[in-house]
């Protein structure tokens, strides 16, 4: 098993009156409520969190990239990136991912993840999103487009990447007569790809036919099985068993001494993430052409509701969070692994909403330290069918 | 006229189906409708069917019974795909209504291809982009919110769905579609060309623009600037209404209309009604 400290950056100072007030904190909510003081703080206090999770072992620390919203404060995760490579010195950097679905120019992508490649000696991991719902709205792109813009950016990126000469490249989306990139990565062919899915059959087999990693967003555990149930039937459809190391559950952890301690704690940092970090309309979670009729057809009959209708015990059972003391967390983790039908990474969202500096680093001390010892023999690859990855 | 009933007929095209509705007798009348209501015979269909016209309203690529035609993807696109259905359905120069979404449909129609509009009707069409004006994002409203903002006077809500009860998946998906038609269309620049309003001056047909008094979706100033903009266009006002126009006020639409067209017959041998 591997495991990653994942970081939204998110803004938590809301307003007491944020919950009659504002449909959403994005899109929408009014920037007049962020304070440049409190966010510059806040990006200090967050890398600090980053590199210390470096120093505790963690296998990976990733970032993301959200606009316009206080649910995530990195417009660039690239940005977050480059400050990690100078201040870590083991951990996978993982950009997880650029929203390669909104972004104009996906050439531009190619040439920062090839920087931070040589920048961080080849420990770059390279996600690519769509972008959520909101931002076709906040970036003006055309949402029905959503699908065609990823696909094709992905495809121009990795071939941008990999080709050891000049093309010309004509798409539906994007024309360049020149890619010829300066400089290439480090790593060969390419640094590792992360796709996550939530539902969507097309990315299940899209991942599949690539051998990209597959990570999940959250959702309760039996849906979760059924999208690494999905990604697995693609892999078996194409002949291969994947290696569980690309797939990747990812899920808001919170460590503490003791139980007792630990939910109390959790409770209001992950009220406040479900509640109000990810507080959206529909209209905002799916606007229109985003989701494939399958797709949306799948995701309405599968009965996912909205994040703020479960209750902070329902998250848990639910598996969307874990929290307790190091015991409980590796018993909790290791039964969601036996659920899920085994994974080999685990994405930890470990500064969850409100939490204080303080109880971020010692959650992420103790998973560290107690936590990933037990759960580190789980999800290996025993054969071997997949050396041609 | 009064027993007026339509027929639905399917227009075949190289890269698909175009469902069309047709009643009356009478010059044609091409109805484009607006981003809701496509596929149905309503009320004012009727009524101008009934007072001495043949209406012939097709549903748009992606929206009601016709097909995707995945292809079309901006505005040009459906002028070019509205000549072809002129041409299927034998119209050389007919009247020309389009409401809405399909208003600005007709009047790139008319600015594109000024010899093939008998008349031109624009019911607070959208197509111009008017920053100090803007046209209220309809893809972010909740459907509640959206018919407040449709209708002047507010239809009441339907009544909740009964405890357990399953909504109607493929209503939903339907609706869906129509929504990403409408946006592939019109996401960005939304609902509007901006070249447009200096390609005004083309159209060469007899013009009414009709704005209803209370539009919250399509500021009035839409309405005035194209009457402003089409040369020798008339303008006119339906009071206590909103953008729902001839959903809301049928009669009071049809009536406006009626009394226009009946002022500008077609020349009969330019208006090429075939059947």
């Amino acid at each position: 098993m591997k495991f990653s400290f994942f970081h939204l950056m998110p803004y938590p100072y809301l307003p007491d009156d944020f919950d009659e007030k504002y449909a959403s904190s994005a899109l929408t909510y009014p920037n007049a409520n962020f304070s440049p003081e409190l966010g510059s703080a806040l990006y200090a206090r967050y890398l600090d969190e980053l590199e210390y999770a470096d120093k505790l072992g963690f296998d990976g620390v990733a970032v993301n990239e959200h606009h316009q919203s206080a649910y995530g404060l990195m417009p660039s995760p690239n940005l977050m990136a480059a400050a990690l490579t100078r201040r870590t010195s083991r951990a996978r950097i993982m950009v997880l991912g650029n929203a390669i679905g909104i972004r104009g120019n996906p050439l531009r992508v190619a040439e920062e993840i090839a920087m931070l490649d040589l920048m961080s000696g080849g420990r770059v991991d390279s996600g690519f999103v769509r972008g959520i719902g909101w931002e076709y709205f906040a970036h003006s792109v055309n949402p029905v487009k959503s699908r065609s813009r990823f696909n094709e950016a992905h495809d121009l990126i990795i071939k941008a990447w990999t080709s050891p000469e000049m093309f010309s490249w004509y798409g539906e989306n994007y024309e360049y007569r020149y890619v010829n990139l300066w400089p290439r990565p480090v790593q060969q062919p390419h640094p590792p790809i992360y796709i996550p899915g939530a539902g969507s059959s097309e990315t299940m087999k899209f991942c599949a036919e690539r051998k990209h990693t597959y990570m999940s967003v959250y959702a309760p555990t039996r849906i979760v099985r059924r999208w690494f149930d999905g990604y697995r039937e693609a892999a078996a459809e194409l002949g291969y068993e994947p290696d569980p190391e690309r797939i990747a559950f990812s899920v808001p952890i919170y460590v503490a001494d003791t139980d007792e301690k630990a939910h109390a704690e959790a409770r209001p940092a992950l009220e406040w993430l479900y509640r109000k970090g990810l507080k959206q309309t529909p209209e905002m979670v799916t606007p229109p052409g985003y989701m494939s009729p399958g797709s949306l057809r799948g995701v309405l009959s599968s009965g996912m509701r909205p994040f703020g209708g479960a209750s902070y015990e329902d998250l848990l059972a639910q598996g969307q969070a874990v929290v307790g003391s190091p015991a409980s967390v590796a018993d909790r983790l290791g039964s969601l692994y036996a659920e899920l039908g085994g994974f080999g990474q685990l994405i930890g969202l470990f500064a969850i909403g409100p939490s204080t500096h303080e109880q971020v680093m010692r959650s992420a001390e103790l998973f560290a330290t107690e936590v990933m010892p037990v759960l580190r023999p789980l999800g290996v690859m025993t054969a071997n069918p997949q050396a041609s990855a | 006229m009064a027993d007026v009933v339509p027929a639905e007929e399917f227009v075949e095209l190289a890269e698909g189906r175009v469902h069309v509705l047709r009643g009356g007798a009478g010059e044609p009348v091409l109805f484009l409708h607006a981003a809701g209501g496509a596929g149905v015979w309503h009320p004012f269909h009727q009524l101008l069917a009934e007072a001495g016209f043949t209406v012939l309203a097709p549903d748009h690529p992606g929206f009601g019974k016709s097909d995707d035609f995945p292809a079309a993807e901006a505005v040009d696109d459906l002028v070019y795909h509205y000549l072809d259905v002129l041409d299927a359905l034998g119209l050389s120069r007919p009247h020309v209504v389009g409401g809405s979404f399909g208003g600005w449909i007709a009047a790139e129609l008319a600015v594109h291809s000024p010899h093939r509009v008998g008349s031109l009707t624009l019911l607070s069409a959208a197509g111009l982009r008017i920053p100090e004006h803007p046209v209220t994002d309809l893809f972010l409203l909740s459907p509640d919110k959206l018919v407040a903002t449709l209708f002047h006077e507010p239809p009441p809500p339907p009544p909740p769905l009964p405890p357990g009860a399953q909504p109607d998946l493929d209503a939903i998906l339907a609706g869906y579609r129509e929504a990403t038609s409408l946006a592939r269309f019109c996401w960005a620049p939304f609902l509007s060309n901006p070249k447009l309003e200096r390609r005004l001056g083309r159209i060469t047909a007899p013009t009414l623009v009709v704005a209803p008094s209370d539009d919250r979706l399509i500021p009035v100033e839409h309405a005035r600037r194209y009457a402003e903009r089409i040369p020798g266009a008339r303008y006119a006002e339906v009071a206590d209404c909103g953008h729902a126009m001839y959903f809301e006020r049928p009669a009071e639409f049809a009536s406006t209309v009626t009394a226009f067209l009946n002022a500008h017959p077609l020349a009969t041998a330019e208006s090429g009604v075939s059947r």
